[in-house]
């Protein structure tokens, strides 16, 4: 059994490099895709921006970073070498190299996605138990058709929507950034420190500033409230009508029908025996939608001015930061293929009927 | 004569089962919906010419780039709704003050033009004259020969020193708000005696003004010298005198003042003293036109003077010529003055059903012809990625082993990319034609199709009546097409449906990113307009699209739906 799991994952890691490699290719082809030449391509923003001394010290760093020029089997293994050792170059637009401008934007991503995608898991399972507790009445088929309704609005709109409702006519949330302007000029220092030295004892004072800490946090969730909104809107009816439709299965088997039998009240019958049981999927594809963070925000970010990945993808096409966005296009793609190798080795992990194949 | 014979029963038995097919169909109610809404986009986008006068950018037809409205100007309907339901009484709406500006004509020859004359030797005519040069923009659709003709004559042997002719009109401006833009134009040609140095012998000097009356005239033409320091030119942006509120908003990028083909050198602050030498050459570009085409737009981060006021009342737009006759008394002299598309368009603060777009372009227009991409694309897409899912599908289906293996290796691997930020890559580097759209979303789109019509072969590969088949001898191909195939259509069939939604949402989104065909109007576009334009309190604006897309996307989904209960027995039953 051990054994079997074992191979298993080897399996799926193996399977995973593979994968990885492809999406290299894809990205190498991309590059290879673009019409003439891609150092021409790729400099083509500068024309007439910055002096043409600077546009040829731009491409003789492209060619060196990239390898253009050398036989292609050498592109490619440079190629290859670079994106493995996260080296995306320098952003034409930032002049910082790439990686340190992802590093700085990925935090608020994570806690954009990562927000609002465990809302919609939790709203989304509870309203579907809740629904299934009610099927076959009017909450049941409306519950359906809203979440089918909210799932085919175009995110973006919603978005629209929201900073038309709350930011132009009601003035309550802000319409852009991630935490207000005005800290640009001083944050709030919730937690300091003053350290003394005298010649023989050094004292660190640390200092906790709860009404700071407050307009700390208070500050991000007032900018983070609308883009989560909408994502959570958008994305919770997919898991209302996974956990309907799995436990539909589930409350049909003969064991929630023994648990009834044993006089187990209704709630506990649901929660307890059937939702445990209808878990399964849900898991895995919680495990999938995590892996999908970093690149469901793209529209959201940008409507909100959100500054993460997303919004940084839509800045690079302004500016035709090609580098830019080939680099978190990769990053997107490893992030998904982890997550499904976490959501094969937990389903491998937790349901022991799987066959290891 | 077996063959004869069975083709018509056939034949009638496929209809039949149609009939009953789309009975059922019919008879379901989401489907009915879905239908309904299908049908009415497809009118929409098959004829929009029906809906809407305008182009798909929401221009004017023969006007192409000539604004219908102000910018970002809101429906029509509002006014007619109280403030308290969030109706906006203080709209006004486009005016067109000259009813035929394409030949001006006096009162008193059944016109609707006012005169006073102040001094003697000036006679007022109609003329013929026809001016063959482009008529300006916004009164091609009062193009029409004549003019009118102001002369100023006398004997020799007397000065009239100075006569001074208005020709103007009056009239009322009913709104309870003021309009966003101004449009004036008239169109001037001299003629006369001269002196030796080419000069005429009586000057003349023009200005053209705009105001209310009793109150303050503005002066529209000549030009200042220094157009930003001449803060006596109003630039069509108005601002309200009695609640001093600025006018509606009016974007900075209409702010440059336009003076067209207006010649200075000869022109010293309305004077004119040469003449043109034949009508027949005049055109805009001659000096001997002046074509003060005015189009006043807002300087920004200065006052404006104020020309409209909140209160309805009268304004006066006319011209003002005064003739001096001071040079020479000893010869016969005579100036003629010709006007020329002598009118004032007053664009108001309210447009059409849907307002405009900040471009001051109609929305709604937009909007119909919005639909016909969202069809078009959503359609193709549909048809593509069924096509490659199904030929996929079957071809790893039945031909197994590592054929199998490698189509479902390569399926997972495309299932597994981010989708949008690798469209958004694929379109950013190869260009967002709306042929690229379609078969990039369709190339990224048959793998879920394609996994389930594999899973339906491989059951029925398996049944005996395949076995059979090949028992007879039936090849590969005949057993696909006509065993398998006919086995998987109702998954096509809910499939074509169930993958338009993603498309149309998906091109919704690519437009909204600012990958849209310039050429064509889409609703993602719209939303991406409305998000440039930053005008957030516009909802007339937003909500429209959007619906559009969610309804267009709901139906389809409906629709899937409704086959998939129609086509699976075993859902029927349970409903």
């Amino acid at each position: 059994m051990h054994v079997g799991l074992r191979s298993y994952i080897l399996k799926r890691l193996v399977y995973s490099f593979v994968l990885v490699i492809l999406i290299i290719m894809l990205n190498f082809a991309i590059f290879k895709m673009m019409p003439g030449d891609p150092i021409q391509f790729l400099t083509r923003p500068f024309q007439g921006k910055i002096s043409p001394e600077e546009i040829q010290a731009q491409q003789d760093l492209l060619r060196q970073i990239w390898g253009f020029g050398d036989p292609f089997h050498i592109q490619l293994v440079k190629y290859l070498r670079n994106l493995l050792t996260w080296n995306f170059g320098i952003s034409i637009v930032g002049k910082t190299p790439i990686a340190e401008l992802m590093a700085r934007r990925i935090p608020y991503t994570l806690l954009l996605l990562g927000s609002a995608t465990a809302l919609s898991i939790v709203f989304g399972v509870l309203l579907g138990v809740a629904v299934i507790q009610r099927r076959g009445t009017i909450w049941d088929s409306g519950a359906v058709t809203s979440s089918l309704v909210l799932g085919s609005l175009p995110t973006f709109w919603l978005g629209l929507v929201f900073l038309v409702v709350f930011f132009g006519f009601l003035q309550w949330f802000p319409n852009a950034g991630a935490f207000p302007r005005i800290w640009a000029l001083g944050w709030p220092q919730a937690l300091s420190s003053t350290s003394k030295s005298s010649p023989n004892t050094l004292s660190i004072a640390f200092s906790f500033d709860i009404g700071q800490a407050w307009t700390l946090v208070g500050g991000y969730l007032h900018h983070l409230f609308l883009p989560l909104l909408t994502l959570t809107i958008f994305s919770f009816g997919s898991w209302l009508l996974l956990t309907r439709a799995t436990m539909l299965d589930t409350i049909a088997e003969d064991y929630i029908v023994t648990a009834r039998a044993k006089g187990l009240t209704e709630r506990s019958v649901l929660y307890r025996h059937a939702l445990k049981n209808a878990s399964l999927p849900l898991i895995t594809s919680a495990a999938l939608s995590f892996g999908f963070i970093l690149s469901g925000a793209i529209i959201t970010e940008t409507v909100f001015t959100y500054p993460g990945l997303g919004g940084w993808i839509w800045e690079s096409i302004q500016t035709l930061d090609y580098q830019v966005l080939m680099a978190v296009f990769y990053v997107i793609s490893i992030c998904v293929v982890v997550a499904n190798i976490v959501a094969d080795i937990l389903y491998g992990i937790i349901d022991p009927r799987i066959k290891y194949g | 004569m077996i063959g004869v014979a069975k083709r018509p029963s056939k034949l009638a038995f496929t209809l039949g089962r149609f009939a009953g097919f789309l009975k059922l169909l019919f008879r379901n109610g989401k489907s009915l919906a879905g239908l309904t809404i299908i049908a009415i986009f497809c009118v929409l986008a098959v004829v929009p010419q029906w809906f809407t006068p305008f182009n798909n950018l929401g221009q004017d037809i023969t006007e192409r780039g000539f604004p219908l409205a102000g910018g970002s100007t809101a429906p029509v309907w509002l006014r007619y709704i109280p403030a308290w339901l969030g109706g906006k009484p203080t709209l006004s709406e486009n005016m067109y003050v000259f009813q035929n500006p394409g030949y001006p004509k006096l009162r008193r020859d059944d016109g609707e033009l006012n005169f006073t004359i102040d001094g003697s030797g000036i006679v007022i005519n109609e003329s013929d004259a026809n001016y063959p040069y482009v008529q300006p923009r916004g009164f091609l659709k009062f193009a029409e020969p004549g003019s009118l003709n102001v002369t100023f004559s006398r004997e020799e042997g007397i000065l009239y020193n100075e006569s001074r002719v208005i020709i103007f009109k009056e009239f009322d401006f009913p709104y309870l708000g003021v309009p966003s833009r101004f449009y004036g134009n008239i169109e001037l040609l001299v003629k006369g005696t001269v002196d030796v140095k080419g000069e005429l012998d009586a000057p003349v000097k023009v200005t053209v003004f705009l105001g209310p009356v009793g109150g303050r005239m503005w002066r529209l033409w000549p030009p200042p010298n220094n157009p930003i320091e001449d803060s006596r030119v109003p630039r069509g942006f108005t601002r309200d005198l009695v609640t001093g509120q600025p006018g509606p908003i009016v974007k900075p990028e209409y702010g440059a003042l336009v003076w067209d083909n207006a010649s200075y050198t000869w022109v010293d602050r309305g004077w004119i003293t040469s003449v043109s030498t034949d009508i027949s050459v005049i055109d805009s570009e001659s000096n001997s036109v002046v074509n003060a085409k005015t189009d006043f737009g807002r300087p920004p981060n200065r006052p404006v003077p104020m020309v409209f006021t909140s209160v309805p009342g009268k304004y006066i737009y006319g011209v003002e010529m005064i003739f001096s006759d001071r040079k020479n008394s000893s010869k016969p002299v005579s100036t003629s003055v010709f006007i020329d598309d002598f009118g004032l368009i007053l664009f108001g603060t309210s447009f059409g059903f849907m307002g405009t777009d900040h471009h001051g372009q109609d929305l709604f227009a937009q909007l119909i012809y919005g639909t016909r991409i969202s069809i078009y694309l959503g359609v193709m897409v549909a048809v593509l990625s069924v096509t490659i899912g199904l030929a996929i599908g079957l071809t790893a289906g039945y031909m197994g082993r590592v054929v199998d293996e490698l189509l479902m290796r390569f399926t997972d691997i495309l299932l597994m990319l981010p989708g949008l930020p690798l469209l958004v890559v694929l379109v950013a580097v190869l260009g967002a034609t709306i042929d690229n759209l379609i078969i990039l979303l369709g190339l990224l789109g048959w793998m879920g199709f394609a996994r389930m019509v594999r899973s339906q072969v491989l059951s029925i590969k398996e049944r005996p009546f395949v076995e059979a088949a090949k028992a007879v001898g039936a090849g590969r191909f005949h057993i696909i097409v006509s065993h398998v195939v006919p086995s998987v259509m109702p998954l096509i069939y809910i499939s074509l449906a169930m993958a338009v939604p993603g498309a149309v949402t998906a091109e919704a989104a690519l437009s909204w990113l600012g990958f849209y065909d310039p050429f064509r109007m889409s609703w993602g576009r719209m939303l991406n307009a409305f998000f440039e334009a930053n005008a957030t309190t516009n909802w007339w604006w937003v909500v429209p699209p959007g619906a559009c897309i969610a309804a267009l996307a709901a139906a389809f989904v409906l629709l899937g739906y409704a086959l998939d209960e129609v086509l699976n027995p075993k859902l029927r039953q349970r409903r």
